[in-house]
């Protein structure tokens, strides 16, 4: 109860540090882990050390003890009292190494003025001093209850008892130094480990709070926290893009909505004064319709493919044959093609089928092929082709320079060349959001001339 | 002919209230699921246009319940939902049509149209021909004539013929069109559909005779009645 009183101050204090460190409880579960199977290893270590030396010498000290003991039984059998004693005393005289004692009750015989009170009865030993040569030594040994009275033998054991003593010593400080090792290497190694574990938690609650550059640092051994870094830090960038691209957005539906909104206005102004003048017509309330329905198919096209942008539509995939789509979609754009005198032409090298909605896959490749017909020209040649992972839409129109390719995949993104012509700038970010969704990729290449679509799944 | 508009929206019903009731039906309102619930099973409508988000009770459970009351009468779900996903919920739980908010009050018409059309005449589906004034249909054999001569056509035209002539007297839009011919859910947004009725047209109405489809401005097509 003292103790605990003096104990009280320090216990508050180690738990008080534990529960503010307590996110680096981890460190501690790993180092005490890695500690107590170190100290473990280090106790069976000395255990088979101690049965294999100190061990032995107390077992081959007991067995000659026993055999001493065996040897008189037999002796008090044989011989009467008073020839077993006189043998006795005799033998007690000259064993150095061991001290026989005999009581018949009355007196006792051999080294000892009386059997000690500590020895117990054999085979278990018990230790206790005795007067020996001069000087006061630790034997050890047993009591056995013979046919007329009291049998002591004991044995030296005070060189054994100061090995034992030694090792024991030994010991302590091996399971010390282990423990403090343990703790030492162990704390060491895991907080290296862990500390890469923060960084990532750091990160994480950067980005939390909003600040979305932030990214995990790189260490150079390319390790599995490396690989783990690049993976987040890939994921943070692809998660800084779409909500640049959002931002971006926000921008473009400000200025795309914001004109046709405006004319609208315009309109409805010009017709409530034309109500005052009475007349006001079918045509401006028709012209005012169409208006509307642009920016309400802009506004759809553009949650459309936000939807799709997040992936996720995937419940309704099927199998779906490229062919029969691409069938489907020139089957629907053909007309337009003969107009302006194209020449549209299906080649399947190779039938291809994937998992996916037979319907998003036909606007996608409806959506391209009504590009290349408006934009290849009149007369040209579309070709698009079937091949085993993908298809390809190849003209022969003027096609887009190099460094717009990657442009015309923006949202509301217009060529400077195709600004005149209807459209709102969402038909290839759909497609390539449809082809993504689709675990596809899409390219522009030159076709020489010409434009070159490249799908692959 | 009694219809059941149930919509929270006061402008949308309003709307919808005045402008099916020019085309000559008899408009109840619900304002909340609940009441339009109540009014379903309470009386005979032969078609329930009805609101999916609503207060008290959705759209959706309103439909099940229906359905489950064995009430099998026409219904349209309008919805600013238009996920392919939300669509299939919505004609899992026993819709018959839906139509996207904001959607063009002639579309919804003609749907409505069609789908009581269908309630009422249940088409013969029986025949194997069908007739419009002289241009007939053979669907088994897949042949069409205008009087005496035979008129050939693609597949994909074929099918929008009998599509049209199934539907004869009636207006029908560009997206029900391809949605019947092309069988895609969704909305081209082009005028390919006014192309291909184009062509189908100058084979049809063969020089010198009678014009027998027309366009009907803002909405779509009318193949003139049997």
């Amino acid at each position: 109860m003292v103790l605990a009183h003096y104990l009280k101050p320090y216990v508050a204090w180690v738990t008080g540090w534990w529960r503010n460190n307590h996110r680096a409880s981890s460190v501690w579960r790993l180092t005490r882990l890695y500690t107590g199977l170190l100290m473990l290893v280090v106790g069976i270590l000395l255990w088979v050390l101690y049965q294999l030396s100190v061990g032995q010498l107390g077992r081959s000290q007991s067995q000659q003890l026993s055999q001493l003991v065996q040897q008189q039984q037999l002796l008090a059998e044989e011989l009467n009292q008073q020839d077993f004693i006189s043998q006795f005393t005799l033998q007690a005289k000259q064993s150095k190494q061991f001290v026989l004692a005999y009581s018949d009750g009355n007196t006792t015989y051999g080294r000892l003025a009386s059997i000690p009170k500590r020895a117990k009865t054999c085979p278990r030993l018990a230790r206790f001093p005795v007067y020996n040569y001069n000087e006061i030594r630790l034997f050890s040994g047993c009591v056995q209850s013979l046919s007329n009275g009291q049998l002591l033998v004991a044995t030296d054991d005070e060189a054994l008892f100061d090995l034992r003593e030694l090792f024991l010593q030994a010991s302590m400080v091996a399971l010390a130094l282990a423990l403090g090792l343990g703790l030492m290497t162990g704390w060491f190694f895991s907080a290296q480990v862990l500390r890469r574990v923060n960084s990532f938690n750091h990160i994480a609650q950067q980005v939390e709070a909003g600040e979305l550059s932030a990214r995990v640092p790189i260490g150079p051994r390319n390790d599995e926290f490396d690989h783990m870094a690049k993976h987040i830090n890939k994921m943070l960038a692809q998660v800084e893009h779409s909500f640049q691209a959002i931002a971006g957005v926000t921008d473009a539906v400000a200025h795309d909505l914001r004109t046709p909104l405006s004319r609208l206005r315009l309109r409805i102004e010009q017709a409530l004064l034309d109500v005052e003048h009475q007349d006001i017509g079918a045509k401006q309330l028709a012209q005012m319709l169409a208006e509307l329905d642009q920016i309400l198919s802009t506004f759809t096209a553009m949650l459309e493919l936000t939807r799709l942008e997040q992936h996720q539509q995937k419940s309704s995939f099927k199998a779906v044959d490229l062919a029969t789509v691409a069938e489907d979609a020139i089957e629907l754009i053909q007309p337009l093609c003969q107009d302006r005198q194209q020449n549209l032409q299906l080649t399947i090298l190779q039938p291809c089928t994937i998992s996916g909605d037979a319907t998003l896959l036909f606007r996608a490749i409806y959506n391209l092929l009504e590009n290349a017909s408006k934009y290849a020209g009149e007369q040209s040649d579309i070709e698009l082709m079937i091949n085993g992972d993908g298809f390809a839409l190849n003209d022969t129109g003027p096609g887009i320079p190099e460094e717009e390719t990657d442009k015309v995949f923006q949202r509301l993104y217009r060529l400077e060349s195709s600004r005149n012509s209807p459209g709102y700038g969402l038909g290839l970010p759909l497609v390539r959001a449809i082809i993504r969704l689709h675990g596809g990729e899409i390219k522009l290449e030159n076709n020489r001339p010409g434009l070159r679509v490249a799908v692959t799944f | 002919m009694r219809i059941l508009v149930v919509e929270d929206d006061l402008t949308t019903q309003q709307f919808l209230q005045r402008a099916l009731t020019e085309q000559g039906y008899q408009v109840d309102v619900a304002s909340d699921g609940q009441q339009g619930l109540f009014f379903a099973l309470e009386h005979d409508y032969q078609l329930i246009v009805l609101d999916r988000m609503l207060p008290k009770l959705d759209g959706l459970t309103v439909l099940s319940t229906l359905r489950s009351a064995n009430k099998t009468l026409p219904v349209i779900i309008l919805s600013a939902l238009d996920s392919v996903d939300e669509r299939v919920k919505g004609l899992r739980e026993g819709g018959d049509d839906y139509l996207v908010k904001p959607f063009a009050l002639a579309e919804l018409l003609v749907r409505i149209e069609i789908l009581t059309q269908r309630q009422r005449g249940q088409l013969d589906s029986q025949t194997n021909t069908l007739q419009v004034a002289d241009l007939s249909m053979d669907l088994l054999a897949r042949r069409v004539w205008r009087g005496q001569q035979e008129i050939q056509l693609q597949p994909k035209e074929f099918k929008l013929l009998r599509y049209l002539m199934e539907h004869a007297g009636q207006v029908v839009t560009r997206t029900l069109l391809f949605e019947a011919v092309w069988n895609y859910d969704f909305d081209p947004q082009t005028n390919v559909i006014d192309v291909h009725v184009a062509r189908l047209r100058k084979k049809v109405e063969l020089d010198g005779l009678s014009p027998l489809l027309e366009t009907v401005r803002g909405v779509g097509y009318r193949m003139v009645a049997q």
